[in-house]
Formats: C-alpha cells, sequence, structure tokens
C-alpha cells in the first residue's frame, strides 16, 4: 500500500527537490511575508521603543524567523534557477552559485541574530 | 552567458527589394529573410511587393508564387499545403505558425518571414532540426509495454483511456512551439522543449505503455524538464491549438506525487 | 563551408501578455530577493543595533529619492506575489487554457495595482495624520 510521506519531501534532493522546495517556501511566505507587510505599514511611524517592543513579543519573534528562513531560502532557490538559465560558463557559473549560497546563508544569519538580539538583548 | 543578441556571423543586413507590384492592385510587402550558404555573405531581409490578386489566401500561396514568379532562389520547406505535414512552420508577423495555414490577411502591415527562432539555418527558410528530431527520439516515443498483447487482438483502451491522449497526439512535431520558448532558446542544448515533453506526456498518458516509471526517472533533471517557466509561448504559438504548457504541468504533477508515495 | 548564422529570436519575437508578465515575475524576484532583503537585513540589524542606528535607517528610507524606490519595492512585493499564487495553480495543473492565463495574467496586474494603491494610500494617511499631530 502506497502511504503519503510528506516527511520525505523535506530531504529531496536534486531537481525534484528544488521544485518541492521552490513551492513550499512559496506556500509558507505567502501569509508571512503578507503579514508583515501589513505589520511594516503599520509601524511606520514607530519609534524604536515601539519597533522593538513589537518583534520582542514571542508569537513576532517566531514568525519573523520563520519569514526570514522561508523567504532567504525562497530567494536562493529562485535567483539559482536564473543563474542556471542565462550563464553557461562552467567557472563563473560555480562562482556565482558560490557566492549565492554563502550570500544567502549569511543574509539569513544576520537577520535571525538581529531578532533573537532584539527579543533576547544580547547586544 | 545565454546570448540575447545575434553572433557576429548572423546579424541581418539589408537586401534587395522586388517591385512586381500593379497599378492600383492589391499590393502586399513581403519581407523575407534570406541566407544563402554558398554566397559567403550575412543574413539579409529581401523585399518582394506582390499583388494578392496573383496568388491564393494564405502565406505559403504568397511565397510559392515568388519562387515561382520572382525569385526561384527562395528557399523553404512544404508539402501537404494543408496544416498536417509541419513542414512550412516558420516565424510570420512575429510568431511561429504554419504558412500553409497562416492567411496573408490576418497581417495587417507588411508580412514579415523568418526562420524559426533560434535555430541554425540551413538555407533561408530551412532551419536545421537534427538536434530537435534527436531530442524527440531521446523521448522513446513509441509503446513500451512487458505484456504481450492478446492474442490475435489489439491493446484495448476504455474510452476514457483513450481521451486522456486528446490534445497530444495531435501533435506534427513542427517545432513551432520548442523554438518559441525562451528557455529553449537558451538551453536547447539540455532542455528538450515543449514539442519532446508534450510527446513525452504523450507516452505516460498512454494507458497501454508500462515503462512510465523509467520514462520519469528519465526526464528527474534539472534541465530536461524543469527549465520550463510556463511561459506559455508554445500554447498560444501551436498551430494544431494544442497546450505544451499544460502537457510539462501534468509530468511535473506525476513527478511530485510519485515524490509524495513510498511503498 | 560558411558555418550556419543562428535565426534571429528575441529581436523579431512578438511579445505577448504571458511572456512578457512571465519575464516580470524574474526580474521582480530578482529585485525583492537581492536589494529587498539586503533592505530588510539592514532594517533588523539597525534596529537591533540601537536607537541611533534604527533613526538613521529610518531616516535614510523616508528620503524622499527613496520614494520610487520603494513604490518599486511594493509594486514588485505584490506583483511577485499574485504571479506566484498564480504560478502555485498551473503547479495543481489549473488554468492553462489560453483564455485562462489570460484572464488571470490580467487580475495579476489588477490585483497589484490594487493592492500597491492600498498599500500607500494607507501610508499616506499615516503621514498626514504624523504631520497634523
Amino acid at each position: 500500500m502506497k502511504i503519503i510521506n510528506f516527511l520525505g519531501l523535506s530531504f529531496l534532493k536534486g531537481a525534484l527537490g528544488h521544485w518541492w522546495h521552490q513551492r513550499l517556501t512559496a506556500i509558507c511566505i505567502i501569509p508571512l511575508s503578507l503579514w508583515f507587510m501589513a505589520s511594516l505599514v503599520g509601524h511606520l511611524r514607530s519609534d524604536h521603543e515601539t519597533v522593538v517592543t513589537w518583534i520582542s513579543s514571542p508569537f513576532v519573534t517566531m514568525l519573523m524567523v520563520l519569514l526570514i528562513c522561508g523567504i532567504f531560502y525562497h530567494a536562493k532557490l529562485g535567483v539559482q534557477v536564473v543563474i542556471e538559465d542565462y550563464i553557461h560558463t562552467r567557472g563563473f557559473k560555480l562562482v556565482l552559485l558560490t557566492a549565492l549560497n554563502t550570500g544567502a546563508l549569511a543574509g539569513a544569519l544576520a537577520g535571525v541574530l538581529s531578532i533573537f538580539s532584539i527579543t533576547f538583548g544580547i547586544l | 552567458m545565454a546570448e540575447f543578441t545575434l553572433p557576429k556571423n548572423s546579424k541581418i543586413v539589408e537586401g534587395k527589394t522586388y517591385d512586381f507590384s500593379t497599378k492600383g492592385g492589391n499590393n502586399k510587402v513581403f519581407s523575407i529573410y534570406r541566407w544563402d550558404p554558398d554566397a559567403k555573405e550575412l543574413p539579409k531581409v529581401d523585399k518582394y511587393i506582390i499583388d494578392l490578386d496573383k496568388c491564393g489566401p494564405m502565406v505559403l500561396d504568397a511565397i510559392i508564387y515568388i519562387k515561382n514568379e520572382i525569385d526561384p532562389t527562395l528557399t523553404f520547406r512544404r508539402s501537404c499545403r494543408e496544416g498536417i505535414c509541419g513542414s512550412c512552420a516558420m516565424n510570420i508577423d512575429g510568431t511561429n505558425t504554419l504558412a500553409c495555414t497562416k492567411s496573408i490577411q490576418s497581417v495587417k502591415k507588411a508580412v514579415k518571414i523568418y526562420p524559426l527562432p533560434h535555430m541554425k539555418v540551413a538555407k533561408d527558410l530551412v532551419p536545421d532540426l537534427k538536434h530537435f528530431y534527436d531530442q524527440y527520439a531521446s523521448i522513446k516515443p513509441w509503446l513500451q509495454s512487458e505484456t504481450p498483447p492478446p492474442a490475435e487482438k489489439e491493446r484495448l483502451q476504455s474510452k476514457a483511456e483513450r481521451e486522456k491522449i486528446d490534445g497530444l497526439y495531435e501533435c506534427i512535431l513542427c517545432a513551432c512551439c520548442s523554438t518559441s520558448c525562451p528557455s529553449y532558446w537558451w538551453n536547447s542544448d539540455r532542455y528538450l522543449g515543449p514539442a519532446a515533453l508534450l510527446q513525452s506526456y504523450r507516452w505516460l498518458a498512454d494507458s497501454r505503455d508500462e515503462s512510465t516509471e523509467e520514462r520519469l526517472d528519465a526526464l528527474e533533471d534539472p534541465f530536461k524538464l524543469y527549465r520550463c517557466h510556463t511561459i506559455m509561448n508554445c500554447a498560444k504559438t501551436c498551430p494544431k491549438g494544442l497546450n505544451p504548457a499544460k502537457a510539462i504541468a501534468e509530468i511535473k504533477k506525476m513527478m511530485a506525487s510519485r515524490s509524495l508515495e513510498t511503498n | 563551408m560558411e558555418s550556419k548564422p543562428l535565426s534571429p529570436h528575441l529581436q523579431i519575437y512578438r511579445p505577448q501578455l504571458t511572456s512578457v508578465l512571465s519575464i516580470s515575475h524574474r526580474a521582480s524576484g530578482i529585485f525583492l530577493g537581492t536589494a529587498g532583503l539586503l533592505a530588510l537585513v539592514v532594517w533588523l540589524g539597525s534596529i537591533a543595533l540601537g536607537p541611533s542606528q534604527y533613526e538613521m535607517t529610518m531616516s535614510f528610507l523616508r528620503h524622499p529619492l527613496m520614494l520610487p524606490v520603494l513604490l518599486l519595492w511594493t509594486g514588485a512585493f505584490y506583483y511577485h506575489l499574485s504571479n506566484g499564487i498564480r504560478h502555485l495553480f498551473w503547479d495543481m495543473g489549473v488554468g492553462f487554457e489560453l483564455s485562462t492565463a489570460y484572464r488571470s495574467g490580467y487580475a495579476v496586474i489588477g490585483s497589484t495595482v490594487a493592492l500597491t494603491s492600498a498599500t500607500w494610500i494607507y501610508a499616506f494617511f499615516e503621514v498626514i495624520v504624523e504631520v497634523m499631530g
């Protein structure tokens, strides 16, 4: 008998894994990014203290971390396709893909660390 | 880098004008891409001004008229002249179509005719289709079955099973779709393109075919299948009204649902 | 033998709604994924660093010259979001009929304009409230 295996998707590699992860991250960041956009507009006039209080609430911290992880992974997968589509020189492609992976990882880390430091007052 | 501009040897220059218009006649300009492999010249666009009352209603009628009456060196493929052989596929008025089913009247201004886009040109409107046919062969376009056919009978399908290959079997392999696809332009060396993928799905959807798993395995590659980004040029341009984009999506769906199932 | 020329492609192929929306999806994605995400991280970082850094970032973002960039950013965001949902329907095999694909394309343009306008109208009133005290 065949059973549906969602957990397997997170470990999928290769072209099919790329396809799944692109879609799954998209589905996750649709509500997250809309929520973030709405919050951002709501905080147009907020001073530092208000914004810190907002982000520091456990719920917002969690959503922000999810948003950062989902959006950076989604962006990484998307830009990767663009590079693969247009760049055909092996060496240059490798350089760009490495830069992309490093940049996405660094960006996501910087974002998540900023959120943690806002919430837990590390800095 | 994918080349978005034309290479040096492919830049198009202005060609000759053949004015065969008649005074007060139903005249129309045909601008046609020309390249002669023996001339060692750049490709050019020649202009033919003809009286439409002297030829039939389709673009193919006009270029046959030009070849017969004005310039016998004009080279193009044609055969059935009724939209079933796919030979006269070319780019007319900015989209790929069959010259034999494209009416001249549907083009408002001058009729611009180029070979199918982003292809090596053999001569004038004749592209080199070898790679396109090789890709078609690579999807193994034939019935693969371990089960022997029933004795002295055909392999029967139910009406519903047969309907699954409607919209697929009609493909005439004219190459209009594949050569309209920007993704195919940049990556035709590895991306199979809409035509070969539609044909692949034609066999995946066939109830009698038993190598579904092998067919899907062969397509599970970053380039062969997944370079389709649903640009939809293929569906818009298909002279048979088929929808390769949908067929490709169905293959991706099969891939995805296969990955959800574990035994 | 002379090497065969390449037939013209981008130069001569007529753009159509679906192809223009497709390349726009890519362009907006690259913009959001590079400049957009950089701004997001800088914004978060400045909040973490303290009030003066936060004010600096905000005054930069509030600079009149940033207005078109922010407009572009919100537009790109709503466009990529709307068209992304269109793509998810396609991934389920829905909406491939040419007429449907055109209608959904126009719907995406409509929703982009509507959501971007709504956001900016709201933002505009927020600023008015601030000016009026």
